[in-house]
């Protein structure tokens, strides 16, 4: 029985950590290519949850379609962002790129606030489960899983088999040495920034197609704190180490939640996150550079 | 081919440039020398606008490009190897070449540079699969210039070429540089602390001091000038 529950969590786990692997790639992408770190973070995922609301509750539309159009929401205000404040901080001390990303995140949780409100939301895509005999899986998480794993091939392909992934590639190695080879280093900047939240306002979505209720405008802070423990265990710059990061932390929080509730008089969810930071503490301590080596 | 006017530029609140002139004409090798911290990097990263002009002009082939964007500079033909030789570490040897052929201009001609390169260092085609990050300083400072050949410039602008290197490899730079002027028929703007040497190759030196040029004239000249060479140069 036990052992049952365990193994439906590990395969739970791994789906939900592809999911968050995704969610954490933009910050990872610009951090890697702008030095830039997004504390706002978790404010864009809040905005593809919206997108997704209004899909389904207000459009009654598939929530996968919502996809593409949050992508694109993405690009348009990490442009509007990076044009008005970012390209201007770059020299600046890392401090004011961390309160302009901080900024940026309570300017849309408030506007988010004053358009919808703030109560708990919630939506029920109900499409069927999948049994796999020691756990039921709902359809619409293998979507969300599915679309994580897909997002990230394409990010890798365009990277490593394009010119502007390459163009990318070679900013992220040494933008002075990109300069001199006639890479436009500040579009550069420009088109990985807006490409960072993109991502991060779709894996909105995906994440909303699996956990599709407690949306609010506040609900970021929590997806900010796990991209972050994510992201050092990927090595913080690369956006599939990150990937292969979301993979280990939702098997761990999946499965470390079985196992504490065995525990009598434990609450379970308190102490998954309890050993997530705990995890972030350890690996910032003996491994700072991630333990997960990617290019 | 390059006409540089009272340029100003700087760090912050610092001035560097205090509207240094110079002019390098076709096919030639200047040479632009002075001490440590005479703003000669500066100078070179101004004329590329990686290092924003504050003031002065920036002609190249007669046209005024003073604010131009460095990519666009790179396309016209402008190739500047910087100092330091910001390398792709991770990329090989191959594959940073490559960046060099990165424009349109530059990619129809990829083969023929890399030809070009080849044939300057046999070297690099034995070591095109290693990561340019493991290599030799010598390699690695031959990838760099060999990755703004790469480039298909007119005007190459080279920045302590033979900074941090063993004599003989200093020697085999400097000799890199002659088959560019002579052999490829480049213009090249030479950066150098090391006199001597660049004295042997240039038809035309600068001499630069605290932001500004102190004397100028063609080799033979400066080189028999003993006020200058004392006094700027430490010879």
């Amino acid at each position: 029985m036990i052992f049952e529950q365990l193994m439906g969590n590990i395969v739970q786990g791994l789906i939900l950590g592809a999911v968050y692997g995704m969610a954490t790639m933009g910050l990872s992408l610009i951090f890697g290519v702008l030095k830039v770190v997004n504390v706002g973070h978790g404010a864009f995922i809040m905005v593809g949850a919206f997108i997704t609301l209004f899909f389904f509750n207000t459009l009654g539309l598939n929530p996968l379609l919502a996809i593409p159009v949050a992508f694109a929401v993405g690009l348009a205000i990490g442009l509007l962002f990076y044009h008005t404040a970012i390209k201007r901080l770059l020299n600046a001390p890392e401090l004011a790129t961390l309160l302009a990303t901080f900024s940026a995140g309570v300017l849309l949780e408030e506007s988010i606030k004053l358009i919808f409100g703030s109560e708990f939301r919630g939506y029920n895509w109900d499409i069927g489960n999948i049994d796999l005999g020691f756990t039921a899986l709902p359809v619409s998480k293998l979507y969300a899983c599915l679309g994580s794993v897909l997002i990230a091939l394409l990010l890798y392909i365009w990277f490593n088999r394009t010119r502007a992934g390459t163009a990318m590639r070679s900013v992220v190695e040494d933008s002075e040495g990109a300069r001199v080879c006639g890479v436009n280093v500040q579009g550069a900047y420009a088109m990985s920034f807006a490409i960072g939240i993109g991502l991060t306002v779709a894996s909105g979505v995906l994440l909303t197609m699996f956990i599709p209720v407690g949306i609010n405008p506040y609900m970021g802070g929590g997806y900010t704190l796990k991209a972050f423990v994510i992201a050092v265990l990927g090595g913080l710059a690369s956006p599939y180490g990150a990937f292969f990061g979301g993979l280990v932390f939702g098997f761990i929080e999946n499965t470390s939640y079985t196992l504490f509730a065995l525990l009598p008089g434990v609450e379970p969810f308190a102490l998954t996150r309890f050993l997530s930071f705990m995890i972030l503490l350890i690996i910032l301590l003996i491994r700072p550079t991630g333990i997960i080596k990617a290019k | 081919m390059l006409k540089i006017e009272k340029l100003e530029s700087g760090y912050g609140a610092m001035q560097v440039l205090w509207q240094p002139s110079l002019e390098v004409s076709r096919g030639s090798i200047t040479a632009l020398l002075g001490p440590n911290g005479a703003g000669k990097s500066t100078l070179l990263s101004t004329v590329l606008n990686s290092v924003k002009p504050w003031g002065g002009k920036v002609y190249y082939k007669g046209e005024d490009v003073t604010y131009t964007p460095s990519h666009k500079k790179v396309h016209k033909g402008m190739a500047l190897v910087p100092e330091g030789k910001h390398l792709f570490p991770n990329m090989t040897v191959y594959e940073n070449l490559a960046m060099g052929a990165y424009l349109d201009k530059a990619l129809a001609h990829k083969s023929e540079s890399l030809d070009l390169v080849y044939t300057l260092f046999p070297r690099l085609k034995e070591r095109h699969s290693q990561m340019a990050g493991l290599l030799s300083g010598g390699e690695q400072q031959m990838v760099t210039i060999s990755r703004s050949l790469m480039t298909k410039p007119e005007l190459i602008m080279l920045d302590e070429p033979s900074q941090g290197l063993a004599p003989k490899l200093v020697s085999e730079v400097f000799e890199t540089i002659r088959k560019m002027k002579y052999d490829i028929g480049l213009t090249i703007l030479l950066v150098e602390q090391n006199v001597d040497a660049s004295l042997d190759s240039a038809d035309y030196v600068y001499i630069m001091h605290e932001g500004s040029i102190k004397a100028e004239g063609v080799t033979e000249k400066i080189k028999e000038s003993k006020d200058i060479t004392s006094t700027y140069l430490g010879v």
